[in-house]
């Protein structure tokens, strides 16, 4: 998708749509099983659109039909998304050098829209592509959201037509928690934190009874991983050792696109 | 408690805010200048602990929130089967049909 050179003749929203058009594919399955897995947690239809449209985020859309079938308070549910969502700051940052003087509202629609996989490829396309605009890449993004925003409102109907089991219904979230571990695990230090999450999660669920204590194993094991990494950074500069511990994996199916 | 169609809207509206808040405000903000590092460094750890404690809540911790291996034993056996079937294809697909074939599979059996 990045050997994409743009063709003069051709207007510029169908060369986006060509650059857009694998990330699109791939949401289409995903977003028919959170449209199911919605609806099975009792969201309707106009709800699942509403939501894929504002929050537009796969892991935050799971996370809330999980916690509905747990019935989890209100509160809990935005506390842990917010803790989820944090991240983003990371990529929109990342991404505040190539939109230098844009103004209040395009940073405001461009933000609403961002996500992992288009902040990817908008990423991978500022960095190689010297022509890629901050217009180029809020369609690109606007896109991926219509492709999202489409396959949930499928699903929803999809699952409304159906009567599915929801015990199995969960363990598809269980599974799509793990793989999301195993695609975030790079190094032995993120094994460590996912070996004491469980520990302290299982800690402060029994402690708390409620799924408050999600929040609290969530802090402290993601700030235990934080001041050992730390300390490991600042070991190695100041006697070199690095430690094997943050040593990146290698990847046993090839590199992904990062 | 079953939540009706207007409390859902009410959890996306909020849901809104905070998804938007963190992406919003630091491009805002980083626009020009530069983000902490110790920021940097410590969001890296969130999503791996989220995860896992969701997954923990899922296969080990009971209705009544005490602690069990054996009341989800289909699961927890499928969830080292999902973190196999992801770390060899990366397929997010592929884990979560397997898992669902394990889980189905094993609750009959066991």
């Amino acid at each position: 998708m990045t050997k994409l050179v743009r063709n003069p003749k051709e207007p510029n929203w169908i060369t986006n749509f060509k650059i857009s058009l694998p990330l699109d594919i791939s949401y289409i399955p995903i977003g028919l099983a959170c449209g199911i897995l919605l609806n099975a947690a009792g969201f309707n239809t106009l709800n699942s659109f509403l939501l894929s449209l504002l929050v537009f985020s796969g892991g935050a859309q799971f996370l809330i039909a999980s916690m509905l079938t747990t019935s989890a308070p209100l509160l809990t549910i935005v506390l842990m998304l917010f803790f989820l969502e944090l991240r983003y700051a990371l990529l929109g940052s990342s991404l505040s050098k190539y939109l230098t003087g844009q103004n209040f509202w395009f940073t405001l629609f461009f933000s609403a829209s961002l996500n992992d996989e288009n902040y990817a490829v908008n990423y991978l396309k500022f960095s190689t592509d010297k022509k890629w605009t901050p217009k180029d890449a809020i369609q690109l993004e606007h896109w991926s959201l219509f492709f999202w925003t489409i396959s949930n409102v499928v699903g929803s109907l999809v699952g409304s037509a159906l009567t599915i089991d929801l015990t199995v219904v969960h363990f598809a979230l269980t599974a799509l928690f793990l793989y999301m571990i195993v695609m975030q695990i790079k190094s032995f230090l993120k094994v460590f934190v996912a070996i004491i999450s469980i520990f302290l999660a299982i800690f402060f669920l029994t402690l708390t009874k409620s799924t408050l204590g999600l929040v609290a194993s969530t802090l402290v094991a993601s700030f235990i991983g934080f001041l050992i990494d730390t300390w490991l950074r600042k070991r190695k500069m100041k006697t070199g050792h690095k430690s094997k511990l943050i040593k990146t994996f290698k990847n046993p199916a090839g590199s992904p696109e990062e | 408690m079953k939540w009706d169609n207007m409390q859902h809207f009410w959890l996306v509206i909020l849901s809104f805010c905070v998804a938007l808040g963190p992406r919003f405000l630091p491009l805002l903000f980083f626009r020009k200048r530069k983000i902490p590092n110790w920021f940097n460094h410590w969001m890296e750890f969130i999503p791996i602990s989220l995860f896992t404690s969701l997954v923990v809540k899922d296969i080990f911790i009971t209705k009544a929130y005490t602690f069990s291996a054996a009341t989800h034993q289909p699961e927890i056996i499928a969830s080292i089967f999902v973190i196999l079937i992801s770390y060899w294809t990366r397929s997010m697909a592929l884990s979560v049909v397997a898992g669902l074939a394990a889980v189905f599979t094993l609750t009959f059996i066991l």
